[in-house]
Formats: structure tokens, C-alpha cells, sequence
């Protein structure tokens, strides 16, 4: 299932400025997309596993790395949930 | 009329660039000497026009419209989008409108039907290898932008029929001017998905040898396999676009060398183009 909005939002912060503006007030940035509650809950808590059934994986892959996980971690939190 | 003058793969990556000098002297040396060696090849062939295929890394193209194959019509490309290609030398990069178009109304009479772009981003797949293979001057790009990122993908013999067909629109061209084609992408690697890091020797040693082999063969076995040996292996529908537009035969391995440190299976190849 592919979340569009969610897709959206990772597409968008490949900006440098706008994964500045992330990072600084992610709710602010949040608000903007028509994003499910759990699907919003599932960014907050960094859930990998949980958003990768809903995105493409290179837009997955470059949201984590614009919000500062290492590869190490994402791999991790991928395979592990 | 124009003529193909040369054809040629590479592979690209992020960490190509990211990690480049925390690589191995030896294992960045072999990259820097595949590359080079293209480059030379390339700078030998003089081409007027580089058709560069590649995918598109989300950098034009989101869900909201996602064409199978685009061709770069626009006078000029801007170079690439990504924060950390902020180095790579070239922010506008001339195209070639007149013949781009010529191109796309060439392959429409022969019922192949690309979106087409007056000005795309070039993202690192495209200028990753343009800028590692060290070329003095940078031809004119066309860019023909293939999608192996987002499903439906279009399929492998579509994309070898891509390759002949862009090969006899070439040669109609009514000016002189000299035209190289240069593929991206492949061979394995896994982005984004729970299997990410790992690169598939066999897969990628077999690839290679079946593109000496019949094209039957080539497909068949990557339609079989592409599935379960990471979706960045998908890109090698770039290669099958060259290896049709050199006639699906004289292929050459320039290098291949499996790169855990930036997670690909980096493979180099040349054509030799028929008479």
C-alpha cells in the first residue's frame, strides 16, 4: 500500500531547508500533510519497519538519512521492527 | 547524418561520492581506473551529444505522474539537486533541443511513446559517473530517464527494444553530429529495504556474462532473478538500453567489483559499436 501523503512529506524534505525546518519543529511540518494518526505516531517514534510498508524505499531510505539516522540503525530498525 | 560513436555503463551510488575517500586505496584506485578508462574512451569517441540513461532518484518526478521513460528536450539540464553533489563542477548543463526532439517524434512513427522534460534536474545518476570518469569537456546530455525506482517498471525487452530504437533515430538525425550513449546504474545493490547493504556477486558475474550471451538468455534470467537480488538491480534495464543501442552485441567488462563500503556491485562496461 502506497501512503501518498505520507510519500509527500519524505519527498518534500529532501530539501535541505525543509528537513531543517523538520528537525527544528517536526509537528509544525507534520501538520501540513493529511497524514493517518498512527502513520504520524509511527514517524515520531522513528518506526521504520511500520512506514516502510507504506512508501517507496528510496524515499524511506532518504528521509532517515535527512533526519540524521545512521545507516546502521535504519538497517536495524528495518529488519527488526 | 549523425552517427553512434559510442557506448558505455557505469554504475553510480551516493556513497560513491559520500565515502569516496574513506574507501580502500586499492579498492578506490580500481573505481577511479574503470571510470577513467570510460572516460577515455569516451573523450577518444568525441562525442558532440551524451545520451545518458538513467533512473530519476525522485529528484523530478513524484507519485503524481511517474513516466516510464522521459526524454531531456530542454537547451539546458540543471545539474544535480542533492546537497552532497554540491561539488560536482557543472550547475547548468547544456542539452541538445534539436536533436532530443528529433529523437522523441523518431521513436513515436515506431510506436514508442516517452514523456518528455524542457528542463530536468540531473541527479546523481546521471552525474556521478560524468564526473568520475574525469571528462576535460562535457558533451551536450540528452537524458533519457528510465524508471526502475517505482513500480510498474517498464519491462526488460521493452528496454532493449528502447536501445535499437533510439540507435536508428540517431542515425536519421539529419546533421552531422556524434552521439555516445552512456547507461548508469546496477549492478546489485539493495536501497531502502530490509535486505540494504548487500551486494549479489553471482547474480552480478552471471548478469555480466549473459551479456555476451543471446538476448533470450539476458532476459530470461533477469526476469527471473531481478525480483529477489535487490531493487537497486533493478537499474540494469539501463544497460539493456545500451546494449540494444549497440546492436545487443559487442559487450565488453571493463570492471566489476563488488563495494560493500558503498554498497553496490559497481560494474563498467563498454560496446564496440557495429559498422
Amino acid at each position: 500500500m502506497t501512503d501518498y501523503w505520507l510519500s509527500k512529506m519524505f519527498f518534500d524534505l529532501q530539501s535541505p531547508a525543509a528537513a531543517a525546518e523538520y528537525r527544528a519543529d517536526r509537528e509544525k511540518v507534520l501538520a501540513r500533510y493529511d497524514l493517518e494518526p498512527e502513520v504520524k505516531q509511527a514517524i515520531l517514534a522513528n518506526d521504520v519497519f511500520f512506514l516502510s510498508k507504506r512508501t517507496n524505499p528510496y524515499l524511506l531510505r532518504y528521509f532517515f538519512f535527512a533526519v540524521g539516522m545512521k545507516d546502521d540503525e535504519f538497517v536495524h530498525r528495518l529488519r527488526d521492527g | 547524418m549523425a552517427s553512434l560513436v559510442g557506448v558505455c555503463a557505469a554504475s553510480h551510488g551516493p556513497l560513491l561520492v559520500r565515502e569516496w575517500d574513506a574507501l580502500a586505496q586499492g579498492e578506490r584506485q580500481k573505481l577511479k581506473s574503470a571510470f577513467e578508462t570510460l572516460g577515455q574512451r569516451i573523450a577518444a569517441a568525441q562525442p558532440d551529444v551524451l545520451i545518458v540513461v538513467s533512473p530519476d532518484h525522485w529528484s523530478n518526478f513524484f507519485l503524481d505522474n511517474v513516466p516510464a521513460v522521459c526524454i531531456g528536450v530542454g537547451e539546458s539540464n540543471e545539474g544535480p539537486p542533492e546537497p552532497w553533489m554540491k561539488a560536482f563542477p557543472h550547475r547548468e548543463i547544456p542539452g541538445h533541443a534539436a536533436f532530443a526532439l528529433h529523437l522523441v517524434s523518431e521513436v513515436m512513427t515506431q510506436g514508442f511513446e516517452p514523456s518528455v522534460s524542457h528542463r530536468l534536474k540531473l541527479d546523481h545518476g546521471v552525474c556521478i559517473p560524468l564526473w568520475r570518469m574525469g571528462l576535460e569537456r562535457l558533451p551536450r546530455i540528452v537524458p533519457l530517464l528510465v524508471n526502475s525506482i517505482e513500480p510498474p517498471l517498464p519491462s526488460l525487452s521493452r528496454c532493449l527494444a528502447w536501445g535499437r530504437q533510439l540507435a536508428s533515430a540517431i542515425r536519421s538525425f539529419p546533421h552531422s553530429l556524434k552521439v555516445g550513449v552512456l547507461a548508469t546504474g546496477g549492478l546489485s545493490h539493495s536501497i531502502g529495504e530490509p535486505t540494504m547493504g548487500a551486494i549479489y556477486d553471482d547474480f552480478d558475474r552471471e548478469t555480466i556474462r549473459l551479456f555476451s550471451s543471446s538476448e533470450q538468455q539476458l532476459i530470461s534470467f533477469l526476469d527471473k532473478n531481478l525480483p529477489t537480488h535487490g531493487n537497486g538491480s533493478q537499474e540494469v534495464r539501463n544497460w539493456l538500453v545500451a546494449h540494444g543501442a549497440a546492436g545487443a552485441r559487442g559487450f565488453e567488462l571493463v570492471d566489476y567489483l563488488p563495494v560493500p563500503k558503498v554498497i553496490v556491485g559497481c560494474g563498467f562496461a563498454s560496446w564496440t559499436i557495429p559498422a
